[in-house]
């Protein structure tokens, strides 16, 4: 609990109108899409950086735990106040600063939305390319504190790529400059990327620099149904290695078309694995024919069937299933986890065997799909979270899941973030002495603790 | 310790499945305006949730927000697991309001509804039924609404001018208040309301009840209590409905933008019938950045405006952000009471006009003539 000086304190920095501690705003604040483990004592809505400043002046004064909050999106629990304290939500601060298409960049606020900023950009004819699945109501400063992806993550990479320069509340109120607004920087210690993906532990973004980059002109979507994974699996990776790099390629296993099937009038063909991809370019030539080659590798890995779109609603209704995914999965029952491990692109299909042995031997519901192109694999588990049965089958499955893709060279999250449920396995991706080296430069910034404490393996 | 809730039986299972992935606040006008989690959908099912865990009571704390919510339903449409949230909220209210908590405005609202005849407790008959035919036999009636009737007279009046215009046989009877937003707020709907209705709608001999607001329009078409306009072969059309055939013969060259109604898009299901008359008058007809089933809401639902005027004005001036920045001259809707929010939040330097689409058509014929 707060007392009663503090809370005044904080009042008179946002104004009381900003700052909440009812019963309602408190368990709304406890959550995030992961759930929650611990409950704030207090909230602020900021506006400036001068009110972070001020508030993480007094968080660090009194030792108070501080989380940042965005839209609340992230799946691992980043912005759950673990330790209590308060939660410190960045969602007002939504101002778009600059779209400056001469210099490539846009400066905004953390609170903007990843659509609201497309929607700026796109009648300029550029874009922000990172696409999180999130992207209709996720924000950007949360999109940098992840370092979040989505689905074109092979051919335009992640938040990390995009990201110049930064302004930065430090956790004792100091404001930080990192980077710069041009293109390239040799100078000094990359700050602005230790920043990025570093979930809200090292400092609060109030400003964000990022580089834009052209809109493509021209799109082409294409199917390839294959009735092994060892095909799928090897049209993916001599894809990968032809010299295209599609935009999309996306990877569905048997159960989640099922899935889909059952419970749309999609009326997908029942393979083993589906690939779904696009191209794209400045003119429909250049996506044509990187889509060609595409398909004639499909074709020589014994895809039993391939489609292409010629019309945009062929390529709607392609994309239909991608997009169904996610809410046919969480309708199948009342709760979801979604994984996303990630492995080189070669190991994919391998992941794709071994972790359906384990979900076969837990006897669990898998709708699998992955981002292909990037080796990022999604499973969405569904369960019924009252079962504590099948509530500790689950954890099993993610334990394995995670053991297997390290000992496959890969990592714990290509985009989600690690937060709090998968610090526990920061160690065994990272080892010991890049751990140590990570709470060194977590307590040069934050000797004290106070900003998002219990995240990431970083305590202590 | 844990009680046992009603809303449980039919609602637990979809309270629980909302997987608080957060994609609601996409689309939530009080989340939009105010971004304060605990005002959207899944702030809302969050509290149920702890609810149901036996973590929470349902008590006075939670008016706030579970009375706080216009009915919109972008949230459900836009729901990855498919949660009924304003029906949801429906019935939760009801659970509340059996308990002994209520915001007050809605319990004002049902004190004032068991006696006076509408909401606004009016005891005079509005002034466009003095030179008009009331209770009398016709083809069909004309049925304004409580906020048709008191609050947006001459937006009633303007579409009654084009009924007769076109010569349309039609009647209007003695209103009393549908009482289908009682339901919403945590009341009942009043069956004997329903009842004087349906009796005086027969007493005419209607074939159909053409009714001038999408909320009365959900509630004589859906609810158990109006069966009896069915069951006599009364047909319930909305006026947009009614509109969509006829030819006016005017035509504007201003920039023209439709704002749908919730509760006649959403909860109806009815957005070409007003877009088909609007594009047959107005050559510039612009959509707005949020239209059809994902159009914004003007924020006067589910007792909201009453409620929490306030954040009320603040959506609708959200929405008229919206048409401001498509340069729209006229903004059209098909609902009185998204008609006077919208013109309640209008500021100064906005310069475009708010009408119903049938009054607008007024307008452009006595520019005609």
């Amino acid at each position: 609990m707060l007392d009663k000086k503090i809370k005044n304190e904080l009042m008179d920095i946002v104004g009381p109108e900003n700052f909440t501690e009812a019963k309602i705003d408190m368990v709304s604040y406890a959550y995030d899409a992961m759930g929650s483990k611990g409950t704030p004592d207090c909230a602020v809505w900021v506006t400036t950086t001068e009110q972070v400043s001020k508030i993480m002046e007094l968080a660090h004064r009194e030792r108070i735990p501080v989380t940042p909050r965005a839209a609340g999106t992230g799946i691992a629990g980043m912005a759950v106040p673990s330790h209590g304290g308060i939660v410190l939500d960045i969602m007002r601060m939504d101002r778009i600063l600059e779209i400056n298409i001469e210099d490539r960049i846009c400066v905004v606020e953390p609170g903007v939305v990843y659509a609201d900023l497309q929607k700026e950009l796109a009648p300029l004819g550029f874009t922000l390319p990172t696409e999180p699945g999130s992207s209709i109501v996720s924000a950007i400063g949360g999109n940098v504190a992840t370092n979040a992806g989505g689905l074109k993550g092979a051919k335009y990479g992640s938040t990390k790529d995009y990201v110049l320069g930064l302004k930065v509340v430090l956790p004792d109120g100091r404001v930080l400059k990192t980077g710069s607004r041009t293109m390239k920087t040799s100078s000094g210690y990359n700050l602005t990327q230790l920043f990025v993906g570093s979930e809200g532990t090292l400092g609060i973004m109030t400003e964000i620099i990022l580089k834009v980059v052209p809109l493509a002109k021209a799109t082409k979507t294409g199917l390839g149904l294959f009735d092994a994974l060892e095909d799928a699996g090897r049209a993916v990776i001599q894809t990968m290695s032809s010299g295209v790099i599609p935009s999309v390629m996306e990877v569905m296993g048997r159960y989640l078309i099922q899935a889909i099937n059952e419970n749309t009038d999609l009326n997908l063909p029942e393979v083993d694995t589906m690939l779904l991809v696009e191209t794209d370019g400045y003119t429909q030539t250049e996506a044509d024919a990187q889509m060609e080659k595409i398909i004639e590798i499909f074709k020589k890995n014994n895809a039993s069937e391939v489609k292409l779109a010629e019309t945009d609603a062929e390529r709607t209704d392609l994309w239909a299933a991608r997009k169904s995914t996610y809410p046919v999965s969480a309708r199948l029952n009342n709760s979801i986890l979604v994984e996303d491990v990630t492995v080189p692109m070669s190991r994919l299909a391998d992941l794709f065997r071994e972790f359906g042995k384990i979900i076969e031997k837990y006897d669990l519901k898998v709708a699998m799909c992955a981002h292909a192109g990037d080796g990022n694999f999604h499973p969405l588990i569904t369960y019924d979270g009252r079962d504590k049965e099948m509530v500790a089958k689950v954890e099993k499955a993610s334990d394995e899941l995670f053991k297997m893709a390290i000992a496959m060279g890969g990592t714990l999250t290509g985009e989600h973030g690690i937060g709090i449920v998968k610090a526990k396995y920061m160690t065994l991706e990272h080892g010991e002495t890049a751990m140590e080296m990570m709470r060194v430069i977590k307590r040069a910034f934050d000797p004290h603790n106070i900003l998002n404490p219990g995240k990431m393996a970083l305590d202590g | 310790m844990k009680e046992n809730y009603r809303f449980e039986v039919d609602f637990g299972e979809q309270i629980l499945r909302c997987s608080v992935c957060g994609f609601c606040q996409a689309a939530c006008p009080i989340y939009g305006l105010t971004r304060r989690p605990a005002l959207n959908a899944r702030g809302k099912m969050l509290l149920l949730q702890e609810i149901l865990n036996g973590q929470m009571a349902l008590d006075q704390d939670l008016v706030e927000t579970l009375f706080q919510c216009t009915g919109c339903a972008s949230c459900e449409v836009n729901c990855p697991s498919g949660v009924e949230v304003p029906e949801i909220l429906r019935h939760v209210r009801q659970e509340m309001v059996d308990r002994g908590t209520c915001h007050p405005a809605f319990t004002g609202m049902n004190d004032v509804l068991r006696t006076a005849a509408n909401i606004y407790a009016e005891s005079q008959p509005p002034d466009y039924m003095e030179k008009r035919k009331v209770n009398q036999r016709a083809e069909h009636v004309y049925f304004a609404g409580c906020v048709g009737a008191y609050r947006e007279e001459k937006a009633t009046e303007a579409t009654l001018d084009l009924l007769d215009c076109l010569k349309v046989g039609y009647t209007l009877i003695d209103e009393v208040c549908c009482t289908g937003i009682l339901e919403d707020v945590g009341y009942t709907l009043h069956s004997s309301k329903a009842g004087t209705i349906i009796d005086r709608v027969k007493a005419t001999g209607a074939k159909a009840l053409i009714t001038g607001c999408p909320y009365c329009y959900r509630t004589f078409k859906n609810k158990a209590q109006f069966r009896g306009l069915a069951e006599s072969g009364i047909e319930v059309i909305h006026i947009s409905q009614f509109f969509m055939a006829r030819d006016f013969g005017v035509t504007t060259d201003q920039v023209v933008t439709y704002h749908d109604p919730c509760d006649l898009g959403r909860h109806g299901g009815i957005y070409e019938e007003p877009r088909t008359t609007i594009k047959k008058i107005a050559e510039n007809f612009i959509e707005m950045e949020h239209h059809h089933a994902q159009s914004l809401c003007c924020g006067a639902g589910g007792g909201v405006r009453g409620g929490y005027p306030s954040n009320s004005i603040g959506m609708a001036r959200r929405r008229l952000a919206e048409a401001e920045a498509i340069g729209a001259d006229v903004v059209l809707t098909e609902c009185n009471s998204c008609l006077h929010n919208l013109s309640n939040a209008k500021l100064r330097r906005q310069k475009m006009k708010v009408f119903t689409t049938p009054q607008f058509i007024g307008h452009l014929l006595e520019e005609k003539a």
